[in-house]
């Protein structure tokens, strides 16, 4: 599929800067960050461990804030936000998919799908939770718990429950990170498939050029900053411009 | 330092907090043991010195030899000795003097009308013995009685009455007596001898009004002479005195005193928090032995390290026993403390409140620090047992396994055990209370059954949760769903936390029906026997109170509104060798104001030698009508009665009955417990009922009441016991929900990951304090409705085994209101709890919670 002209930003951030700690023991996580997140696309952000690509996400999801600069999610500037919006934020506007303990061990998998319109006290659009359960071949297990469930049968369980809500944007970190390769291929070829399928938007954190060429597009980080773009990427593409990183330059 | 006890050591510094809510359990548990038992013993001495200063001057106590004592009495009645004896007494050679104890019963009226005491302790008048050495009293403020109808009070008494020096009043002896206040006394050097009221009288009023003859005294107070001892003067009037007469020593006398406030009053006092003490370390049982079992089960994998690493069971096992050990050596002494703090408190408190205790160091022996100390150290350590073996079975492969979510305990093997035995409790109990009625029986039914519902809880507490819990999925949407899950994850735990509730809300709940069954026997035997409209008392409880004029009876009859005034006296005397109470009135009149049931033969010609019995205490004897007995008066005189009449109901008339003229010879101080009256036909109650107030008036006034209030006011002591019941309780509740709320905190530690996702994914704080405090309200709503279903099963086996042991038919009331009184109660101490651990958990940090590791 060929890239699509941006017309829109589900989220982005502009010089995003994030110190942990204070004095001299203070660390730039993210030193002046923009970037857009375009809507409609998959968009994976790389980089070596320590490069702040975490901070990144967590800081544009609203799980976290940033020291300066902003973060959007649509037109909604996140630093305004208390911690009672920004929760209904990422409730109504936001799904996750997390690298593991994705899935609430007491609720059935058709209650974890369905877990953040609940919350929000919302029936949602029943048509669309019922799509997305064939989409992701778990109708059969609906009433399982998580336990019964296999680790890359959780992760597509976690992928239904972050589109259930028609969120602006999933944002997911590693999400293949503790399974084999034929659960992972499964699970991101699923998030490639909605994406393209039904026009959503993805943002998934990862160190591993595989899963970053499902994507359409990689940022990369270094140091907390942005240091490139690539557009359809591939896994020796991806690679090698990671190769670049760990020789000194 | 060796291996196990470094690692308790690192262990007890990191988590400090998990044991916070075990080391309260442990301290109040201990605190309210050591405070009883410091407490005790501090008052025991206290009397003890209040009585030895008391009975200070006088060498020995003559008085009569035999008392005869009714069931449910431990102090009998004595026959009184001639005051003709001081003069012979004051013959025997080292005798430096002797006075007459005249005493009985008579209650003063304070300022404001009401009577003072009554409520218990005995209130007494006597004469005031004017060589001030054999007086126990000492006057602190004014003079001594000279004249008739001059009165000394003791200090304590006067205060509570608002009387001061000067001030007149009435004394009921039961008869009315106007009295002026002319001096205070002290008791012992207190304001009195505890709450015992006291006024002295002259001599010659004190023959009049506290004995039915002149000439007689309760007993005879003598002084030595310089250079005789107590046991020789006692020897020298041995020979002197007449047979059944005896002499014993003023610290004989002293320590008889002392005997008798310690078995009637103290020890009832101490056993009574004794119980509500283990009460509450058995409550705080259960939460200790939550506490580490959770603790254990979190740890598993970081045992399993250690064990992968080589450390053997012993030596896990070990550690989790050495920290058990320091919290507990640290909890209980911070316990011994508290208990002190609490008893130098209640000590200081007590005096502000009005009860004159003896003052005094606190006295703190050897056992009251020991046995608290060890009780904590052994219900820390036992409760610690079972969850320190487990560790030590920990395998090393747990290390590589997930910690899964523990649904242990709803085995098949423990639904079977305990029903099973639930089953055996419930035969033996309604064996015990139904066929052959044994209070051992039903008691060791109602221990099984507390123990099967310990056994049953883990199976129980699924089941419960689901239906407690099933309407707040519909009323809380997926917050009311995720707590009955939370709730339903470790049924084990969940069943532990909510029995240590479970037990204190049995506990209140036994306590409350017990005592709804009380009030509605009282209610039944009133309307039942009392056939009368108005019945007149002097309200009183225990020993206090003076009783009413035995010519109230005859004052009221006189009105025009009224058929019938019959007054009930209180006689005892040996049947058969045996101390009974007898009922002292006019037969024809009590037939008509009392229903007697069926009644053989006739009590309308009882005369001086007939006597009417019930049908139990009849059939006991083997007396038919035309039988007869032998009566032994407290006087020593004894008459043969023959039985006329043998009727159905005893609970008003009492178990015998005799006419005034046949104890008139043998009285002592007159006085009738009860007037009943009945109107004539036509007659409106409220008239009638002005009619008797206004002759009552007369005589001291007592109380008139309707059959309904009298009904209402012979409960009252029930409210007031159970009030006290419900104090104590609070502390075994309180231990409850730390125990939850403990169990809670550990479960938010627990479930951080989890609960970081529940915010991640849009749970606001405010919906996951919900989720957790819903969670704590489930637990407590399973401990409550346990609790209550056992408390009213309790209750009925001990109505129904009380009822299979006494003559009297009890009947069994569940209160509705405060019941649920008691549920709600439970439910809102259940959210209480749970306010803590949920604030703690909706201030958890997402990203922490959520991050990959």
């Amino acid at each position: 599929m060929t890239t699509t002209t941006v017309t829109r930003a589900a989220a982005r951030v502009v010089d995003a800067v994030k110190v942990y700690g204070g004095g001299d023991t203070a660390v730039r996580a993210l030193d002046g960050v923009s970037v857009d997140f375009p809507a409609g696309r998959f968009t994976a952000i790389m980089g070596p461990s320590g490069s702040g690509k975490s901070t990144l996400m967590h800081c544009a999801a609203g799980l976290d804030t940033l020291t300066s600069g902003t973060a959007r999610i649509g037109d909604t500037d996140l630093s305004t936000l208390d911690d009672r919006r920004l929760t209904l934020l990422r409730r109504d506007r936001v799904g996750f998919v997390f690298q593991a303990f994705n899935l609430v061990p007491t609720l059935t998998v058709a209650e974890n799908i369905t877990l953040p319109l609940d919350l929000a006290g919302r029936r949602g659009d029943t048509e669309w939770v019922d799509a997305l359960i064939d989409v992701v071949g778990l109708r059969d297990r609906l009433h399982h718990r998580p336990a019964e469930l296999s680790g890359g049968q959780q992760q597509r369980v976690a992928v239904a429950r972050a589109f259930a809500g028609q969120p602006d944007v999933v944002f997911t970190d590693e999400p293949t990170g503790n399974l084999d390769s034929r659960s992972g291929g499964e699970v991101l070829g699923l998030l490639g498939r909605t994406v393209r399928q039904t026009g959503r938007t993805v943002v998934m954190v990862t160190h591993d050029p595989v899963a970053a060429a499902h994507a359409d597009e990689v940022v990369f980080l270094a140091d907390g900053r942005l240091v490139d773009r690539m557009d359809a990427p591939t896994a020796d593409k991806v690679l090698d411009r990671m190769k670049a990183f760990e020789v000194p330059s | 330092m060796n291996a196990s006890v470094r690692l308790s050591a690192s262990s007890l510094r990191a988590h400090k907090r998990r044991f916070a809510g075990t080391f309260l359990a442990v301290v109040l548990g201990v605190a309210f043991l050591t405070g009883t038992l410091v407490m005790g013993d501090t008052l025991r001495a206290g009397f003890d010195t209040m009585f030895g200063n008391a009975a200070g001057g006088t060498d020995a106590v003559v008085r009569s030899a035999d008392a005869i004592t009714t069931p449910g009495e431990s102090q009998g009645v004595r026959q009184p000795v001639g005051t003709d004896l001081v003069r012979t007494i004051e013959r025997v050679p080292g005798v430096a003097a002797a006075a007459p104890s005249i005493q009985g019963a008579g209650q003063l009226v304070g300022a404001n009308g009401d009577p003072i005491g009554g409520q218990g302790p005995p209130t007494l008048a006597g004469n005031w013995i004017t060589d001030p050495e054999l007086n126990p009293y000492r006057l602190a403020e004014g003079r001594a009685p000279q004249q008739s109808g001059e009165v000394v009070v003791n200090r304590g008494a006067a205060e509570k009455g608002g009387l001061a020096i000067g001030d007149t009043t009435t004394l009921r002896t039961p008869d009315p007596v106007e009295v002026t206040v002319v001096g205070l006394a002290t008791f012992g050097g207190e304001d009195g001898m505890a709450q015992v009221t006291f006024t002295g009288m002259t001599r010659a009023d004190a023959e009049k009004y506290l004995t039915a003859r002149p000439g007689e005294a309760a007993s005879i107070q003598v002084r030595a002479g310089p250079g005789v001892g107590q046991r020789e003067l006692v020897d020298r009037l041995v020979p002197v005195l007449p047979e059944g007469v005896e002499a014993i020593t003023g610290q004989e006398s002293a320590a008889e005193n002392t005997d008798m406030i310690s078995s009637q009053f103290l020890s009832l006092f101490t056993t009574f928090l004794l119980v509500f003490s283990g009460i509450a370390l058995l409550v705080a049982t259960f939460s200790i032995h939550n506490t580490f079992a959770i603790v254990v089960a979190q740890r598993t994998r970081e045992n399993a390290l250690l064990r992968a690493l080589g450390a053997s069971r012993r030596q896990v096992t070990a550690a989790t026993l050495v920290e058990a050990a320091v919290v507990a050596v640290t909890a209980s002494a911070a316990g011994l403390a508290g208990g002190i703090g609490i008893a130098a408190g209640l000590q200081a408190l007590f005096p502000a409140i009005g009860f004159p205790f003896p003052e005094g160091a606190l006295v703190i022996s050897a056992l009251s620090l020991l046995l608290p100390l060890a009780v904590g150290v052994v219900v820390c350590l036992g409760s610690a047992l079972l969850p320190a073996a487990r560790a030590g079975r920990t395998a090393p492969l747990a290390a590589l396994r997930e910690t899964a979510v523990d649904t242990s305990g709803a085995s098949r093997a423990r639904a079977v055990t305990g029903t099973g035995m639930l089953v055996l409790a419930l035969a033996v109990t309604l064996v015990g209370v139904l066929l052959s009625p044994s209070v051992w029986l039903a008691g060791a039914g109602a221990v099984l059954a507390l123990a099967s519902f310990v056994v049953l809880g883990p199976v129980a507490s699924a089941t419960a949760v689901r239906v407690l819990g099933a309407p707040l999925d519909r009323l809380r949407g997926v917050t009311g769903v995720l707590a009955r899950r939370n709730a339903l994850r470790s049924p084990k735990r969940t069943a532990a936390t909510a029995g240590a509730l479970m037990i204190g809300v049995a506990v209140v709940s036994l306590f409350t029906v017990f005592g709804a069954s009380l009030k509605a026997t009282m209610d039944q035997t009133v309307s039942r026997s009392f056939a009368g409209d108005v019945a007149v008392s002097a309200p009183s409880f225990g020993a206090g109170g003076s009783g009413l004029s035995p010519r109230l009876a005859g004052a009221v009859q006189e009105l025009p509104e009224v058929d019938t005034a019959v007054g009930l006296g209180r006689g005892v005397a040996e049947v058969d060798g045996e101390g009974r109470a007898l009922t002292v009135t006019d037969p024809v009149a009590l037939s008509r104001t009392f229903d007697l049931g069926t009644v053989h033969g006739s009590l309308d010609h009882l005369g001086t030698d007939g006597i009417a019995v019930t049908g139990s205490e009849a059939e006991k004897r083997g007396l038919t009508t035309g039988d007869t007995t032998r009566l032994t008066f407290t006087d020593g005189r004894s008459g043969t009665f023959t039985v006329r009449a043998v009727y159905g109901q005893s609970e008003l008339a009492g178990d015998y009955v005799i006419t005034r003229a046949a104890w008139a010879p043998h009285r002592t101080q007159d006085s009738d417990t009860l007037v009943a009256v009945a109107f004539k036909d036509g007659v409106d109650t409220d008239a009638g009922r002005a009619a008797v107030e206004k002759v009552a008036d007369r005589y001291g006034n007592p109380e008139v009441q309707t059959r309904d209030e009298y009904a209402q006011s012979s409960a009252g002591g029930i409210d007031m016991m159970l009030t006290l019941v419900y104090a104590l309780l609070a502390l075994a509740v309180l231990i409850a929900l730390l125990g939850i709320a403990n169990t809670l905190t550990l479960a938010v530690h627990e479930r951080t990951r989890e609960l970081g996702l529940l915010r991640a994914v849009g749970q606001t704080r405010a919906q996951l304090r919900a989720m957790v405090r819903w969670e704590s309200v489930l637990v407590a709503a399973f401990g409550t409705v346990g609790g209550l279903g056992l408390g009213a099963f309790l209750g009925w086996v001990l109505v129904a085994a009380s009822d299979g042991a006494s003559d009297s038919a009890f009947a069994f009331a569940v209160p509705p209101v405060q019941l649920a009184v008691v549920a709600l109660v439970g439910l809102a101490a259940g959210a209480l709890a749970g306010l803590r651990p949920a604030r703690r958990a909706s201030r958890l940090d997402v990203l922490r919670a959520v991050a990959t590791e």
